[in-house]
């Protein structure tokens, strides 16, 4: 086996780790208390938010709302639905924006923007605290 | 006269040819656009407005970004030019032991959203061009109608779908490596297409499948190995087809696409192959590539639930001519380690058919008729030879500077096939057909 064999298996050998760096987050996902939608999988969620569906399973269609780039719960949020790093998602973006095929969820600045619009749109879904949990919204 | 210049103009004749035709054939054979991979985004139309609601930057009418990558990349073969696209007429090796014009370029784009349905995408790029200038050319432009969430058009200038990467391999930042695969990514070097597609969406077993169409015209520049000449080389009747299906983080897409080629510059020497008679006449139909139907199949796949990717793509090429058959295909690997994503690729090009012909029977012919259908056997067989065949293991990180900058460092070792110049260019006579050459790659990427 020569070196350069070698380092391959090497590289892909290292193991194990920070598969559960991530584990337990406090964001989640909500809609309005007013939708319809009661319950999605984690799975279901990471598809709207990463456009790969424009609908919640009902058919109706689906607003997904973003916290500002760098904001820690937004980070958090994708770590737990896509465990994706915020690099990752920068990645998964641009591939979609720099091809034309569309543009990642609109973003409000703060968690309470996010509750109150959340809050105010039976079609929009979006992530907080969940310190911040209250009737208007409803945790998914 | 000018018939034994093929015999004499090995290099020459090797490289146009591969970069003629190759090119010529493989590039449009796919026209795919299909945005396949995902799906489309939480896309524009999809989203009804939230009137009233102030705390939503509304979706704005105009939208820009800008990407790039700044790289250099170094070769121990001094006798031939590394490149990472068919398309740059110089690379590292011979022209320069260190370049920085393989991978680096920049690239902004534009996006105006008319109404909720109509959109309009313009994006510019400035790279190494084929005749090694860096003037900034219009990569994609085109006008889109969304005709339900799950449902578009396009119209214009868009991307040649053929490979997983197809349309995002000019942003370096969306994938581990310095640069996709050369030994299934340069089977198809051009990457736009000038035509209409159709992009439509359906769920299906769990997953979204997508389904695109296309159909097209493909005009391009590709450079003349050792010359800082170009030449020209047009497809049409361009038809792709992709399917991708996407679950979670897996994603299946398989890919039809063909296209009518004429590579000029080739018909010289099979005019002449016709004036030997009925052999020399089969000889040009089996191997001209005057209006020759063209394929490319494709099947390719990735799984990438975040810490990790694995991902493998397979592409086949058949240009019934004398460009003949090649298969390109990698497996890859990497594990994100926080910051840091080692990865691992080994990829190959092999030609499924063989790189000689008999040719010309010269026995019986006069001295000097033999001498000339001898050159031209030989040029024929220098064609062939241009099919690439080779082999390679690439070794590199990936390091995330920032949530939108990355930090590359690639190690590649390439064994080239028996007697083959595998994809370099600008081949130095002395050059070692067969040898090894390895490569070492710096690049840094950003989007904006």
């Amino acid at each position: 086996m020569n070196l350069s064999t070698r380092i391959a298996i090497v590289l892909l050998a290292i193991g194990p780790t920070l598969a559960g760096a991530f584990a337990s987050a406090d964001v989640v996902a909500v809609v309005s208390a007013k939708s319809a939608i009661k319950a999605l999988t984690q799975e279901q969620v990471a598809d709207i938010f990463l456009g790969r569906v424009s609908r919640f399973p009902n058919g109706l269609v689906a607003v997904p709302i973003d916290l500002r780039d760098g904001s820690p719960e937004r980070d958090q949020f994708y770590a737990k639905i896509a465990g994706k790093t915020p690099a990752q998602v920068k990645a998964y973006w641009s591939k979609i924006i720099f091809t034309g095929r569309g543009q990642p969820p609109r973003a409000v600045p703060t968690d309470l923007d996010m509750k109150k619009f959340i809050a105010d749109n039976d079609t929009a879904i979006g992530y907080i605290d969940s310190a911040l949990l209250d009737s208007s919204v409803r945790a998914l | 006269m000018a018939r034994k210049d093929y015999a004499g103009s090995r290099y020459h004749m090797r490289r146009k040819l591969a970069e003629f035709g190759l090119c010529a054939v493989l590039c449009p054979v796919t026209i795919i656009s299909a945005a396949g991979v995902t799906n489309t985004g939480t896309t524009d139309t999809a989203n009804p407005t939230t009137a009233g609601t102030p705390d939503v930057a509304p979706p704005s009418m105009l939208t820009f970004g800008a990407f790039g990558t700044l790289g250099v990349v170094h070769s121990d073969q001094p006798l031939a030019d590394f490149t990472s696209t068919r398309v740059e007429s110089v690379g590292a090796g011979h022209t320069d032991p260190w370049s920085a014009s393989v991978d680096s370029l920049v690239g902004a784009q534009g996006n105006a959203q008319i109404t909720p349905q109509f959109s309009a995408v313009l994006q510019v790029i400035s790279e190494q061009n084929s005749d090694s200038s860096f003037s900034p050319h219009i990569e994609w432009a085109f006008l889109k109608y969304q005709i339900t969430p799950d449902f578009f058009v396009r119209l214009g200038r868009t991307a040649l779908d053929a490979f997983l990467l197809a349309d995002s391999r000019n942003v370096g930042f969306t994938y581990a490596w310095v640069r996709p695969p050369v030994e299934l990514y340069d089977l198809v070097p051009s990457t736009n297409s000038d035509g209409i597609d159709f992009n439509y969406r359906f769920e299906v077993g769990g997953g979204s499948n997508t389904v695109d169409a296309a159909v097209g015209y493909n005009s391009y520049q590709y450079p003349i190995a050792n010359t800082r000449n170009t030449a020209t080389a047009d497809s049409h009747e361009q038809l792709a087809l992709v399917d991708t299906f996407q679950r979670g983080s897996a994603t299946f897409r398989l890919t039809y696409g063909q296209a009518h080629i004429t590579v000029p510059t080739l018909e010289p020497l099979f005019d002449a192959f016709r004036e030997f008679g009925a052999q020399g006449v089969g000889i040009a139909d089996r191997f001209d590539v005057n209006d020759r139907i063209v394929a490319y199949y494709g099947l390719s796949g990735s799984y990438e639930p975040g810490d990790w990717f694995l991902m493998a793509e397979l592409g086949r090429t058949n240009y019934h001519s004398v460009l003949g058959e090649a298969t390109g295909w990698y497996v890859s690997s990497g594990r994100r380690f926080g910051k840091v994503t080692p990865y691992a690729t080994y990829a190959q090009t092999r030609p499924n058919v063989g790189t000689r012909a008999a040719g010309l029977d010269l026995s019986g012919l006069p001295p000097a008729q033999a001498a000339e259908a001898g050159a031209l056997n030989a040029g024929l067989n220098a064609t062939l030879a241009t099919i690439a065949s080779q082999r390679t293991l690439s070794l590199g990180a990936r390091f995330d500077v920032t949530s939108s900058i990355d930090l590359k460092l690639q190690w590649d070792r390439t064994n080239l096939g028996a007697n083959s110049e595998g994809w370099l260019t600008n081949v130095q006579p002395g050059f070692p057909f067969g040898s090894s050459y390895t490569l070492v790659s710096v690049t840094l990427d950003f989007v904006f």
